[in-house]
């Protein structure tokens, strides 16, 4: 017989989410460093957000209220659309699926999840720093557009939860296949690499946009749910009080609607919890006769244990979605870096050779990327000198591709020399071979575990600036080693171009053998600390 | 059905312990995880080492074979020190470790390829093993799926059999049977019994009592890091059943039925 589940009121999921908070941060200083960080930069954008919220007030300059709100209000918005990708996983104490297996209504569900979301820093700030509008509303319009203005920041507060809770809960169910996952990660890179050129892009477009059509986009955008919550006050100080109901039944529904698609969308997500690993990855059986040997190996690949360490490897930075994440990077700013500069001051040459700097940091922590799989390498008693060399080569497979590319382009784009093209490909091999000869040391000395690949949007939390500082410090060694054959290149003139390449190539490959040398000897005496730091706890 | 299973044991090698652990100590920043242990496996035996979750047994494999360093201690496979001597001690000895990946972003045909030429064998000879083993094992010859996929059954069998590729002369399993449903466990232990009365010798970690049971001819129980008990499992057992003696040496306690009555 069935027991007929007691009402439950939502005040245990809030009593569940600080005592969630609270056992985080028992006994961590780290957590409860992060945690008041957290908190004063909060408090700190709420006060500032107060502050840029309530100055169109002060200025008592309705019109520039009118095109700061709706754009603020469509940002903020966006913000807690993007807040659960980024922090995906991270902070997983309120996932559905833990709610799975008790007995629970869905609308108790809904309801307590989204309390425990309001609770939260983001929602706080979130309140305090729309509270500038109502400040605003306040001074220019009196205490009826301030009551509006409340209502709507109070709308507009239901309306950003509803978008995270809505989002979270539909990637939860989304990304419960692997390939899925990795498919995020790997869009993720592409978005976070041409941020820098989409910025530029941005910048060039506002340039020659002109005052009154900005006017009329803030003015539709008044009008769409994610604006309209925060013009309601300046519709009163309008005399547009019309609107107000209009408006905040524009936002109503949309939250509606979103409630609606995440309670859908709940419901999966607890489900999937029970059938995730029922679903079986493609079996693709392709028989084409060839042996295991032939499939790990390409055809050019000595059969030996550095063929086998090498392909592994070379494999490894095309399957390893975060280790294709930072080849993409590297695609583009490499291609990217010299262009800017083309268009601009001429200082192409300086910039190719950052692309030289920067390209060995994907090494930087080149054991962390495959984490515990190392123990193989370990078991096998793999010698550290031909464990380096097999990682710098799969590397320098991809890289010196893409460096060669970056002088093409440096070449005939920036400076419009051609005849340029190989000394320029010569000082970025030195670059890079300086920067192998200090990252590989440093990928020893300085491995740590990277999270677990199961949540795409990981990518960075585990990493902090302690973990950065050496490979960035390898990255500026890199330019400060490679410093000769750049003087070089500036002193020799003419005789440079002939010369560039084999000087180029020889000093990098000489910076290379070295460190590759101390790194081999270095990873010979610490193997088993090696497989332990990079070890996920 | 084809097994590569390893030769004999070499004359003038007679009574060298396959695996000989001398004091190994680790300590986990305040934890003593395994203290002072020793322990002797007679080489052609069996050996399960048995303990509850957290007893120490991952730890005590992992610096056997040369994961792990000890803090303290000695350990001996076929007579080479793994800390001393790791390159003639690791190729003798076949490994599969617990909780620790696999380059699971390979398929399984390439990961025991890797395995086979990370061992220096000859590519025909890897070539020729790999497929023995995927028929075997049941993991298709043409399987292009890649070990992360895999279910964990599958990702234990793949585990073996690269552990087994090199024809090892000492195998260090550590929870072999853990995940694996029956058909393939008894396959598993039908391919082990086979190589241990070919002259190997078998160190695996259990917590399920019959398998041990079943399959032992030694056994050694842990306990919080401090190995309880090792031997014959006739004179370990007694005239008791094992499950008797290893609850009375962990020390765990027997319902009395006085307890949960309202069950």
């Amino acid at each position: 017989m069935a027991v007929t589940p007691a009402p439950v009121s939502i005040w245990p999921f809030v009593r569940l989410k600080l005592r969630i908070t609270r056992n985080g941060l028992r006994g961590r200083p780290a957590r409860i460093a992060m945690f008041v960080l957290g908190a004063v930069t909060a408090g700190l954008l709420a006060i500032f957000g107060y502050a840029a919220f309530a100055t169109p007030g002060l200025l008592d300059s309705a019109r520039s209220a009118e095109v700061l709100f709706p754009f603020a209000g469509a940002a903020l918005v966006f913000g807690w659309f993007l807040m659960p990708l980024l922090f995906f996983g991270i902070d997983d104490s309120l996932d559905p699926a833990q709610f799975a297996l008790l007995p629970l209504a869905r609308r108790t569900l809904l309801g307590g999840l989204a309390v425990a979301a309001l609770i939260g820093l983001p929602a706080l700030a979130t309140l305090a720093a729309t509270a500038g509008m109502v400040d605003t509303a306040a001074r220019l319009g009196g205490p009826g557009a301030a009551l509006a203005q409340l209502c709507g920041i109070v709308c507009g507060l239901l309306l950003c939860v509803a978008v995270s809770r809505a989002v979270t809960s539909a990637f939860a169910t989304a990304l419960r296949s692997r390939r899925a996952r990795d498919l995020a990660t790997i869009l993720l890179a592409v978005v976070a690499a041409s941020l820098g050129p989409a910025q530029l892009l941005l910048l060039g477009l506002l340039n020659q946009a002109n005052w009154s059509s900005v006017e009329l986009i803030a003015e539709v955008a008044g009008w769409t749910p994610v604006g309209a919550p925060y013009t309601v006050g300046l519709d009163v100080v309008a005399g547009r009080a019309w609107a107000v109901p209009v408006k905040l039944l524009i936002v109503l529904v949309s939250v509606g609607g979103l409630l609606w698609w995440w309670s859908r969308t709940l419901e999966r997500a607890m489900a999937g919890a029970a059938t995730a690993g029922s679903r079986r990855g493609s079996t693709a059986t392709r028989s084409d006769g060839r042996g295991p040997v032939d499939q790990l190996l390409f055809r050019w690949s000595p059969r030996s244990r550095f063929g086998a360490l090498m392909a592994r490897e070379t494999r490894y930075w095309w399957r390893e979605t975060r280790r294709r994440a930072a080849l993409i990077t590297l695609a583009v700013a490499g291609v990217f870096l010299p262009l800017t500069s083309a268009f601009g001051s001429g200082g192409a040459r300086g910039l190719a050779v950052v692309v030289g700097a920067i390209a060995p940091i994907g090494l930087a922590n080149q054991f962390g990327y495959e984490g515990s799989a190392y123990a193989t390498n370990l078991a096998t008693g793999i010698p550290g000198r031909l464990e380096v060399h097999s990682r710098a080569a799969a590397h320098a497979l991809f890289t010196v591709p893409l460096l060669l590319l970056v002088a093409v382009v440096t070449g005939l784009l920036a400076g419009g020399r051609p005849e340029s093209i190989p000394a320029q490909f010569g000082t970025l091999l030195a670059t890079y071979g300086v920067g192998l000869a200090l990252v590989l040391p440093v990928s020893v000395r300085a491995a740590y575990a990277l999270p677990d690949p199961t949540t795409p949007f990981a990518l960075s939390s585990g990493g902090g600036l302690g973990k950065a500082l050496p490979s960035l410090g390898a990255m500026v060694g890199a330019i400060l080693g490679a410093l000769p054959v750049l003087l070089a290149g500036g002193l020799l003139g003419p005789v440079w171009l002939w010369i560039g390449l084999p000087i180029g190539l020889a000093y990098g490959l000489a910076a290379y053998a070295l460190g590759a040398r101390l790194a081999g000897g270095l990873l010979d005496r610490r193997m088993p600390e090696v497989l332990a730091a990079v070890t996920a706890r | 059905m084809y097994m590569s299973i390893p030769a004999q044991r070499l004359p003038g090698e007679g009574g060298t312990a396959a695996m000989s652990l001398r004091g190994l100590v680790k300590r986990f920043d305040a934890r003593l995880a395994v203290s002072d242990l020793s322990l002797d496996v007679p080489a052609g035996s069996f050996y399960g080492l048995l303990g509850p979750n957290g007893a120490g047994k991952t730890t005590t494999l992992s610096m056997a074979v040369g994961l792990l360093r000890p803090d303290a201690g000695q350990a001996l496979l076929l007579g080479y020190d793994v800390w001393q001597s790791p390159a003639e001690a690791k190729s003798l000895v076949g490994v599969l470790p617990d909780g620790v990946r696999m380059f699971d972003r390979l398929s399984g045909p390439e990961l025991l390829a890797y395995h086979g030429l990370l061992r220096a064998m000859p590519a025909e000879v890897v070539d020729q093993r790999s497929r023995d083993l995927l028929d075997v094992l049941e993991l298709g010859v043409d399987n292009r799926t890649l070990v992360v996929d895999y279910s964990a059954g599958m990702k234990k069998k793949i585990g073996l059999a690269c552990a087994l590729l090199h024809a090892p002369r000492l195998l260090v399993l550590d929870e072999p049977f853990e995940a694996v449903d029956p058909v393939s466990a008894a396959l598993i232990r039908d391919i082990l019994q086979r190589y241990v009365s070919g002259g190997g010798t078998v160190v695996f970690s259990s917590h399920v009592l019959e398998v041990v049971e079943r399959l032992c001819s030694h056994v050694a129980i842990m306990s919080d890091g401090v190995l309880r008990m090792h031997g014959p499992l006739a004179t370990i057992r007694g005239d008791r059943s094992l499950q008797d003696v290893f609850v009375q040496v962990v020390g765990g306690r027997v319902a009395t039925g006085s307890e949960l009555a309202w069950l």
